[in-house]
């Protein structure tokens, strides 16, 4: 029998200080370990404890993973104090990911804000690889200031391409910002694509969440096809210990992409 | 339908031990506790009523090691429980327990085999607890469904019935210690049932408990209510009625160092504890008690039948005689059908 509570053993190879309370890992598991977009991986400092992930590299790097990850409690304090050659654990990939299938053919817009641009890079990682089969990609990432932006060079590339529509935003600017300044729904009203059809992924902190779903929603995009990374405490990560329900889901394994036909009815999901 | 006496009992349990941890009630206060049975031990009791303690804790264990180092290896590894006496609502727990923990994929190890090579020998209640409500939730007072042997208590011993594959065998193995059941005492087995259903009823019914296929809307109906606040203004955080409570499942996992080993602990947890839901950063959806309440009453009377039709709560009554703050989980639900 599988013992599903059991870590496997990664090596960290580099540590990569994004801003002064983020920084993304570059891991190596010792063993075979691949995930889809939008599943999540638990990451344990050995003796101190588990917290969940999304990864923030191309899912189809097989040997080495990416997790990006802000300082923000007691797991995160730890991992930040990480240095290349140190052992860590993984348990995953958890979770179910974006069905990738249903947006063939599609217009896919892709909202992201704060931290969420860490889970968003494996996303549109995925969807530059299936760039052929999708119809317009748009894309729209806010921060609270440009410091704060993950991966900046990497998006300023993607600022580039003619296959994409995207636009940053952020809500304070500075002398390096020469864009838009405002939250990320101010900067969602020229997107031109068939929101009748058209399937909408929002990652970020929840206050953003809710109002790029309402902006959404208002621009015509149908419940059942806006996708969101819900957020709740999780400690299995396999819908057993009960912490991340949302009404009758578990966030962990019925998620934690959900789409908000399925959770709008349910109390608490903003909070 | 064939009969045991008490003698022939002690010598069925004592030759059980060489494969089983056999698991016997006991009296202890005004109650029966569970306790292992020793060599020749015969002190035990069959219980009229259901046990001080949760048969839950024999297999989903309060607090245990369940992965060391990067190690896949499953750590428990010892002889399956056997439990005996267990009452139609321990067997109702397992049926909830049963669908959280027992999956291809992600199945817990450890319960999956306890439920698996465990044997259980239930058995009638004979009496009411003040507490007791399992007809509310549509369970009769004797077991129906997950028992291997069910002992039906008469006149100097126990008629038996069989309810798997495996109480047969165990039966047809030791054919001597049994004889036919006299019609008479079936005839009582019956008379018994039917009298402390009704008095079970009687009791659920002056509580004013909604009946069973209600709860589940006067939930829904109540959730924006405020008797949420009330019903949780005696509440001390306590988390006693979850950890008395046969179908709570609730776990987390914790992670220490010890003898230079890396050790992961899976240990209840108590969905009525503040930081129970609480996020990276320090967000809490569920920062108040009554909203605490309201989920534990939410996931048993509605998610669980929403997901698998089954309430998720056995009439046990522990968590009212559990409460220091004398919460009745009868009288919140009635309170939901005003």
């Amino acid at each position: 029998m599988k013992n599903p509570y059991r870590s496997i053993e990664a090596e960290v190879l580099k540590v990569t200080t994004e801003t002064p309370s983020i920084k993304t890992f570059l891991l190596k598991p010792k063993e075979e370990l691949t995930f889809k977009p939008g599943q999540f991986m638990e990451f344990s400092v050995p003796g101190v404890g588990e917290a969940p992930f999304t990864p923030s590299s191309d899912s189809q790097i097989r040997e080495t993973m990416e997790i990006t990850i802000v300082k923000v409690g007691k797991v995160t304090d730890a991992i930040h104090e990480l240095k290349p050659g140190d052992t860590v654990g993984l348990r995953g990939p958890l979770g179910k990911g974006y069905p990738f299938m249903k947006f063939t053919g599609q217009d896919v817009l892709v909202i992201g804000g704060g931290v969420g641009l860490a889970p968003v890079r494996t996303l549109m990682y995925g969807l530059f690889h299936m760039r052929k089969q999708l119809s317009k990609l748009v894309y729209r990432g806010g921060c609270r200031n440009p410091e704060e932006f993950l991966y900046r060079s990497e998006l300023e590339e993607w600022m580039k391409r003619d296959d994409i529509d995207m636009k940053l935003t952020v809500d304070h600017g500075d002398d390096s910002w020469n864009g838009p300044i405002g939250v990320v729904t101010t900067i969602m009203d020229d997107i031109d694509v068939n929101f009748e059809r058209a399937k909408a992924i929002v990652c970020g902190p929840p206050v953003m969440m809710k109002f790029a779903t309402f902006k959404l929603q208002e621009l015509g995009v149908r419940d059942s096809n806006i996708y969101l990374s819900m957020e709740k405490n999780m400690s299995c990560g396999f819908g057993k210990c009960g912490h991340c329900r949302i009404g009758p889901y578990y966030c962990c394994s019925d998620g934690p992409v959900f789409t908000y036909d399925m959770i709008r009815e349910y109390p608490g999901i903003w909070d | 339908m064939l009969f045991i006496n008490r003698g022939n009992l002690d010598q069925l349990l004592e030759s059980l031990r060489g494969d089983y941890r056999v698991y016997v009630p006991r009296s202890m206060g005004g109650s029966t506790g569970y306790s292992l049975l020793g060599e020749s031990d015969t002190d035990y009791v069959i219980g009229s009523i259901r046990s001080f303690d949760p048969l839950k804790s024999f297999y989903f264990l309060s607090r245990e090691k369940v992965a060391e180092d990067f190690k896949p290896d499953i750590l428990r590894d010892e002889k399956p429980p056997c439990i005996v006496g267990a009452k139609a609502c321990d067997l109702k727990g397992f049926r909830i327990l049963d669908f959280v923990f027992i999956d291809d994929e992600f199945g817990d190890p450890t319960y999956m085999k306890a439920r698996k090579d465990g044997l259980i020998i239930s058995a009638d209640c004979t009496d009411v607890g003040e507490t007791c409500f399992c007809t509310a939730v549509d369970i009769n007072p004797w077991p129906e469904f997950e028992f291997d042997i069910n002992l039906s208590p008469v006149d100097e011993g126990f008629i038996v019935t069989t309810g798997s594959e495996k109480g047969r065998d165990l039966v047809e193995s030791r054919k001597n210690l049994f004889s036919d059941a006299p019609e008479d005492q079936v005839e009582a087995v019956k008379q018994n049932r039917s009298n402390i259903k009704s008095r079970v009823m009687t009791s659920a019914q002056e509580k004013g408990i909604p009946v069973a296929d209600r709860l589940k809307w006067v939930i829904k109906k109540h959730y924006e209510s405020d008797i949420w606040k009330d019903v949780s203004e005696d509440c001390v955080e306590c988390g006693a009625c979850n950890t008395i409570c046969p179908t709570c499942h609730c776990f987390l996992l914790y992670d220490q160092k010890s003898d230079g080993k890396l050790a992961r602990y899976r240990m209840w947890d108590s969905c009525m504890i503040n930081d129970f839901a609480r996020v990276a950063g320090n967000e809490n959806p569920r920062d108040r008690l009554w909203m605490r309440m309201r989920n534990r009453f939410d996931k048993k009377f509605n998610y669980f039948p929403e997901v698998t039709e089954e309430i998720g709560c056995s009439g046990c009554g522990r968590c009212t005689a559990a409460c220091p703050g004398k919460i009745d989980i009868r009288e919140v639900l009635a309170k939901l059908e005003v």
